[in-house]
C-alpha cells in the first residue's frame, strides 16, 4: 500500500463505476460467444436450445456472466483486506486450474514421471541456480567496487564486462562458452559451462544493481561522515552500506527468481534439468503438455518460496528503518 | 627456470598440444584405456532414442550403441547434447561417437567421419487426417514443417547431398511455399494436429517416427510414396582412422550376423537394415 495518509471513497461503492464495469464485462463476454458453453446449458429453460438461440441467447449469457462478475467483485469488497486477497487468489487459481484441466491431461502419466522430475530435474535446476547465484554475487561485489573506484583500468575492465554480458542473449552465452572454450583448448562439461554462463550474465546485471544502490546514497552522507574523521572503510561499512542494502535487496531478489527460470536455457547443451526433462519425458507417449505443465507448476512453486523469502527480508529492513 | 615460469611454460605447452587435431588412434586408445565409450544421442527421437518408463535411455539407436560397446568390451555412457551441437563436429573429446541415426550428408562429412551405415529409413510427408491433400505432390507451395538442421529440411531446401555408397537416387518433387523450421519432429506434429492449414499444411519426417505418432493417436495421415530413403550412420569426429576402422568392422559384422535385422524388427517391425 502507498504510505499516503488520505484515503478516498471506495470506487466499487459508486453506482456509476459499477454500471460502467457491468457494460465493459457485458461487451467482453458478448464478444466471446458464451451461449454454447456451460453457461448456455444453465440458461436452457430461458433461451431454449443454446446453439439456436442466436443473438438473444448470446446477450442473455453475456448479461448473466457480467452480473455474476460484478456481483462477485462487490461481495468481495465487503470483506477485510486480508480476506479479499485470499479470495481473489483462490478464484484466479481455480480459473487457472480449470484452464489446465480443459487440456484433457492424463494424470496417471504425470504421477509416474513426477518423482524423476523432482529427484533428477528439480535437483539439477536447484544446484545449478544456487552455485551460479553465489558466484554471481561475488562477481557483482567485485564489479561494483571496480566500477565505483577511480582506478581507470579497474573501471574499464568492469564496464567492458557488464557491457558485454548484458549485451548478449544468455542463450548465446551458453553456446559460446560451451562450444567456444574447447577451441582454445579448455574442454569443459555441460554443467560447468552452464554455471559459468549464468554466473557471468547475472554477475553483470547484479554489478549494476549494487553500483546503483551504493551511488544512490546522497553525497551529504559521505561528506558528513568524512568530516567526522571516519576513514573510507568505516564510512562504507557503517554509513553507506546500511542505507544501500535495503535498496539493493528488492532488485537482487528479482534476479534470483529470474535466474532460477533462466537456468532452463542450459537444457540446450544436454543438462538433465527440469526443462530438459519436461521436453523429453513425454516424448515416447507423445504426452508433451502433461510434462510441460508439471514442470511449469514446479517452477512456480519454487519462485513462490523465493518471493516469500524476499518479502520477509524486505520487511526486516523496513522495520529497521521505521521511526 | 624459476618454478612459476616452468609452470607457465608447461601450461602453454599443454594448451598448445590440445589444440592439435586428434592423433591417429588417440580416441580409440582413450576408449580402451578408460574402458568407457561415451555416446552422444538425442533423447527426443522415439523410437530411435528416448527415455523409457524407467527413465533410462532406450530405443533402436541405444540398442545399436550398446551392442557396439559390448563388442569393444567397454562400458557405455550416454550424453544428450542438442542435435545441432552433435552435427557441428569439433567434439573436442567430450564424447567418442554418435549413434543417432545421422545421415552422412556431404556438408556433414566435412566435419565428421561416417564409418558405418547401420540402416536406411524412408522419409515421408504427413498431413492432418482431415486435410484435403491426398498426395505429396499437392504439397507443392504449401507450408511444411521440418526439424531444424535435419536432412528433411535440407530436402525442402533442395540442398540435400547424401554422401554414402548405396544411397538410392531421389528427386525434389515437392517444393514448399514456406518451411516452418522447428526444434524436433514432435513440435511439428503438435502443429499439424491443430488442424489442416492452421499452423502448417504438412510435415516431413522419418516414416517410422510418423507412424509411431499415428499409433499414439495423432490425427495424421501419410501421403504419397517416400520422398527419399536415407542411409543412417554412426558418426565420429574427424582424424582417428583407427577408431574409424574399428567401428566400420563392428558395424559390418552386425550386418553380417543379422544383429541389426533383429534389432530393426524389434523396434520397427520391419527390417530397415538392408536398404531397399
Amino acid at each position: 500500500m502507498y504510505a499516503d495518509t488520505v484515503i478516498g471513497d471506495k470506487l466499487i461503492r459508486k453506482p456509476r463505476f459499477l454500471l460502467g464495469l457491468l457494460a465493459v464485462a457485458f461487451i467482453a463476454f458478448f464478444t466471446f460467444n458464451m451461449a454454447d458453453t456451460i453457461i448456455g446449458e444453465f440458461l436452457r429453460p430461458v433461451i431454449g436450445e443454446p446453439k439456436e438461440s442466436g443473438l438473444f441467447g448470446r446477450s442473455a449469457a453475456a448479461l448473466v456472466l457480467a452480473i455474476l462478475f460484478v456481483g462477485n467483485l462487490f461481495v468481495i469488497s465487503l470483506f477485510p483486506i486480508k480476506v479479499q486477497i485470499g479470495i481473489v487468489w483462490l478464484q484466479l487459481l481455480l480459473l487457472f486450474m480449470a484452464f489446465f484441466y480443459s487440456f484433457d491431461l492424463k494424470f496417471s502419466f504425470i504421477q509416474s514421471k513426477i518423482g524423476f522430475m523432482i529427484t533428477q530435474g528439480l535437483f539439477t535446476t536447484l544446484y545449478i541456480s544456487a552455485v551460479s547465484i553465489m558466484i554471481a554475487s561475488v562477481i557483482a561485489i567485485v564489479g561494483a567496487v571496480a566500477k565505483l573506484s577511480n582506478n581507470g583500468v579497474a573501471f574499464a575492465i568492469a564496464s567492458f564486462y557488464t557491457s558485454l554480458f548484458r549485451g548478449l542473449p544468455l542463450l548465446m552465452q551458453v553456446f559460446l562458452i560451451y562450444m567456444g572454450l574447447p577451441q582454445i583448448g579448455y574442454v569443459i562439461d555441460a554443467v560447468p559451462a552452464g554455471i559459468i554462463a549464468l554466473s557471468l550474465c547475472y554477475g553483470a546485471y547484479m554489478t549494476e544493481i549494487f553500483r546503483a544502490g551504493i551511488q544512490s546514497i546522497p553525497r551529504g552522507q559521505w561528506e558528513a561522515s568524512r568530516s567526522q574523521g571516519f576513514k573510507f572503510g568505516l564510512t562504507m561499512r557503517r554509513i553507506i552500506l546500511p542505507q544501500a542494502v535495503p535498496l539493493i535487496i528488492p532488485p537482487t531478489g528479482n534476479q534470483f527468481i529470474a535466474m532460477l527460470k533462466d537456468s532452463s536455457l542450459v537444457s540446450v547443451i544436454g543438462v538433465w534439468e527440469l526443462m530438459f526433462l519436461a521436453r523429453t519425458l513425454g516424448q515416447k507417449e507423445f504426452r508433451h503438455m502433461e510434462m510441460l505443465i508439471t514442470a511449469a507448476l514446479i517452477y512456480w512453486c519454487l519462485t513462490m518460496v523465493l518471493e516469500v523469502i524476499q518479502s520477509r527480508i524486505e520487511k526486516h529492513y523496513r522495520q529497521k528503518g521505521a521511526r | 627456470m624459476k618454478p612459476y615460469t616452468k609452470l607457465i611454460a608447461a601450461a602453454i605447452i599443454a594448451s598448445a598440444s590440445s589444440l592439435t587435431p586428434a592423433l591417429a588412434g588417440e580416441v580409440l586408445d582413450q576408449i580402451m584405456s578408460e574402458g568407457m565409450l561415451t555416446v552422444a544421442t538425442d533423447a527426443n527421437w522415439a523410437p530411435q532414442s528416448f527415455l523409457n518408463d524407467d527413465n533410462e535411455m532406450d530405443g533402436f539407436d541405444v540398442d545399436v550403441a550398446k551392442e557396439i560397446a559390448s563388442r569393444m568390451s567397454v562400458d557405455i555412457e550416454f550424453v544428450t547434447p542438442d542435435w545441432s551441437i552433435i552435427t557441428a563436429g569439433n567434439w573436442a573429446g567430450r564424447w567418442d561417437i554418435s549413434v543417432g541415426s545421422m545421415t552422412p550428408t556431404t556438408a556433414r562429412a566435412e566435419v565428421l567421419s561416417f564409418p558405418g551405415v547401420y540402416y536406411f529409413t524412408p522419409t515421408s510427408f504427413a498431413v492432418h487426417e482431415e486435410s484435403p491433400i491426398q498426395d505429396k505432390l499437392e504439397l507443392n507451395g504449401a507450408r511444411i514443417c521440418a526439424t531444424t538442421a535435419s536432412t528433411y529440411e535440407l530436402y525442402l531446401q533442395q540442398d540435400l547431398e547424401i554422401d554414402a555408397v548405396g544411397t538410392p537416387p531421389f528427386e525434389y518433387d515437392v517444393v514448399p511455399g514456406e518451411i516452418s523450421s522447428m526444434k524436433d519432429t514432435s513440435t511439428c506434429l503438435n502443429d499439424v494436429r491443430l488442424g489442416a492449414g492452421v499452423r502448417v499444411d504438412g510435415v516431413i519426417g522419418s516414416l517410422p517416427a510418423l507412424l509411431a505418432a499415428k499409433d499414439a493417436g495423432f490425427p495424421i495421415r501419410i501421403v504419397g510414396t517416400p520422398a527419399f530413403y536415407e542411409p543412417l550412420s554412426v558418426a565420429i569426429d574427424k582424424g582417428d582412422a583407427e577408431l574409424d576402422a574399428k567401428i566400420a568392422e563392428i558395424v559390418a559384422a552386425m550386418h553380417a550376423d543379422g544383429t541389426l535385422t533383429e534389432m530393426s524388427i524389434k523396434w520397427y517391425g520391419i527390417d530397415y537394415s538392408a536398404g531397399m
